[in-house]
């Protein structure tokens, strides 16, 4: 059992920190802040459950806030990071990666292309200073690179009935996937943008921290009367949709020990582009085909697959290992992605080492779950 | 919570004696329920296998981790709690009633004595 985490152990804390204790929110760690992992009345599988069928209200303070501007600031993190900044135009975002020069992942992020001097970086907590201060060296003259961590917080309402509760909070809705609107709620700028982590409709909003309590109040008030019901939602909970979705998390399911080949993210690479940071190695190993795949897996019986767990295909011994596994919440067994040998493609069967026992799992490709499907 | 006519363990396991005082039937605390999360599955030894006060004699998962559960008292396994298997979040919702695990054949009913009572378990866990 984990003892709760609370503010005076040197982790920072969220503009919204004494909403969650007045909510009666457990907290735990995430990359050197104290964030609320589940909520006094709800609970993970709740939460979780709300996100999937109604709408659920997350604080991702946490998160990074990287802005990068200045003349030609867009194609410098072009030349940096691995997704093609020239595939989306102003207005709208782009998943990408921050990977070192051997190919590993520094952090995955989410890209704000405001203009062509203007990008808002959205890296992990853990990893904001660090992707920070590879951009801040490698910036040319007249290009800042500002961490602005503490400036500002971050909203994710997540679930089918989002709309209703942003357009209840006096905030724009309707916008494509994948891009932002700015706009003025009570005489403070909010970025509202139709991103998430949980495979759901919904939207992440960037508020300045000053006004990221009135923000909160105003979209967890949304569930009153006919409205929908709104919950406040932990990060225990976006850990299990994420998993899900068979969303990969950074120091799990990559890393700056499993590359993005590895991983099946090309998609999220320029490939096109001539340089980003670890395109030389990446271009080599997607030549040569990893030894390894991210993969996914889901349980033939009752066996919940954890991080480090070996996996094992009969005859052949170990072909790899879990890296993330929870129990899904929606298809009440035990799921996961794991790391295996080239041959074990989709469909195989494998055994999982769970704590001594052999447990059936099915490599299955994500996600596991039909998003929008469980609302009722 | 912490009822008065259960004993308990420094583990947060409770032992309720039932059978005529030959049978211990146990579970977790409202205590140890509410700090791991909503329980999605319960792993248990078999019935019919012999458990030894102190050992782990089973798993309580959450979404997030797993848990040992230990064995509060030496004697065999003589019965789970089958509802479990189904509808595991009744160790949240119901701890000390349709929430019990499992049901132990004491070896010896003077290890009973060795549990704390429930006044030296919620001193144990203001403690905490």
């Amino acid at each position: 059992m984990s003892e709760p985490a609370g503010a005076d152990d040197g982790l920072k804390t969220s503009p919204l920190h004494d909403r969650h204790v007045a909510l009666g929110a457990k907290f735990a760690e995430f990359g050197g802040w104290s964030m609320p992992l589940e909520y006094k009345g709800g609970g993970a599988v709740k939460e979780h459950r709300a996100v999937r069928e109604s709408v659920g209200v997350f604080d991702v303070s946490h998160l990074g806030k990287v802005v990068v501007r200045g003349p030609g600031a867009a194609d410098f993190v072009n030349r940096c990071l691995t997704n093609d900044l020239d595939r989306i135009a102003p207005g709208q975002a782009q998943y990408t990666l921050c990977c070192a020069e051997d190919g590993g992942v520094v952090d995955d992020l989410i890209g704000y292309l405001r203009g062509d001097d203007d990008v808002l970086l959205i890296p992990n907590a853990a990893n904001t200073a660090e992707v920070a201060r590879r951009l801040s060296e490698a910036g040319p003259a007249g290009v800042e690179v500002v961490d602005r961590h503490d400036d500002f917080a971050v909203i994710a309402v997540q679930g089918p009935r989002s709309d209703e509760v942003l357009s209840a909070a006096g905030l724009p809705v309707g916008h494509d996937y994948m891009s932002f609107v700015e706009v003025e709620r009570g005489g403070v700028p909010v970025v509202v943008c139709r991103t998430g982590y949980t495979g759901e409709r919904g939207y992440e909003l960037v508020v300045p921290r000053e006004a990221a309590g009135a923000v909160w109040d105003a979209l967890l008030g949304a569930g009153t009367g006919e409205k929908p019901s709104v919950v406040p939602a932990g990060l225990a909970a976006r850990d299990t949709l994420r998993t899900e979705m068979g969303y990969p998390l950074h120091g799990q399911d990559i890393s700056p020990s499993i590359s993005p080949v590895q991983a099946r993210l090309g998609w999220a690479v320029g490939w096109d582009k001539p340089e980003f940071w670890g395109h030389e190695a990446l271009r080599a190993e997607r030549a040569a085909k990893p030894a390894r795949f991210l993969r996914g897996l889901v349980a033939a019986g009752r066996g919940i697959p954890r991080p480090g767990m070996n996996v094992y295909v009969d005859g052949e011994g170990s072909v790899g290992a879990v890296t993330s596994g929870t129990f899904s919440p929606t298809r009440r067994v035990g799921v996961g992605l794991a790391l295996l040998d080239r041959a074990v493609t989709d469909g195989r069967e494998v055994a999982v080492d769970v704590r001594g026992r052999r447990e059936t799992f099915v490599v299955t490709k994500p996600p596991f779950v039909t998003p929008g499907s469980s609302a009722s | 919570m912490v009822p008065d006519d259960l004993q308990y363990t420094s583990e947060h396991e409770w032992v309720r004696v039932v059978g005529g005082g030959s049978t211990a039937r146990v579970g977790i605390t409202d205590y140890a329920q509410d700090a791991l999360g909503d329980i999605v599955y319960v792993h248990l030894s078999d019935v019919g296998e012999d458990v030894e006060a102190g050992s782990p004699m089973g798993e309580l998962e959450s979404t997030k981790s797993v848990s040992d559960l230990f064995a509060p008292v030496s004697g065999r396994i003589a019965a789970h709690n089958d509802a479990l298997a189904d509808s595991p979040e009744l160790c949240n919702s119901d701890p000390y009633g349709d929430g019990w695990i499992v049901e132990i054949s004491l070896s010896d009913d003077s290890q009973l004595d060795g549990l704390l009572t429930a006044e030296d378990y919620q001193a144990a866990i203001a403690s905490t």
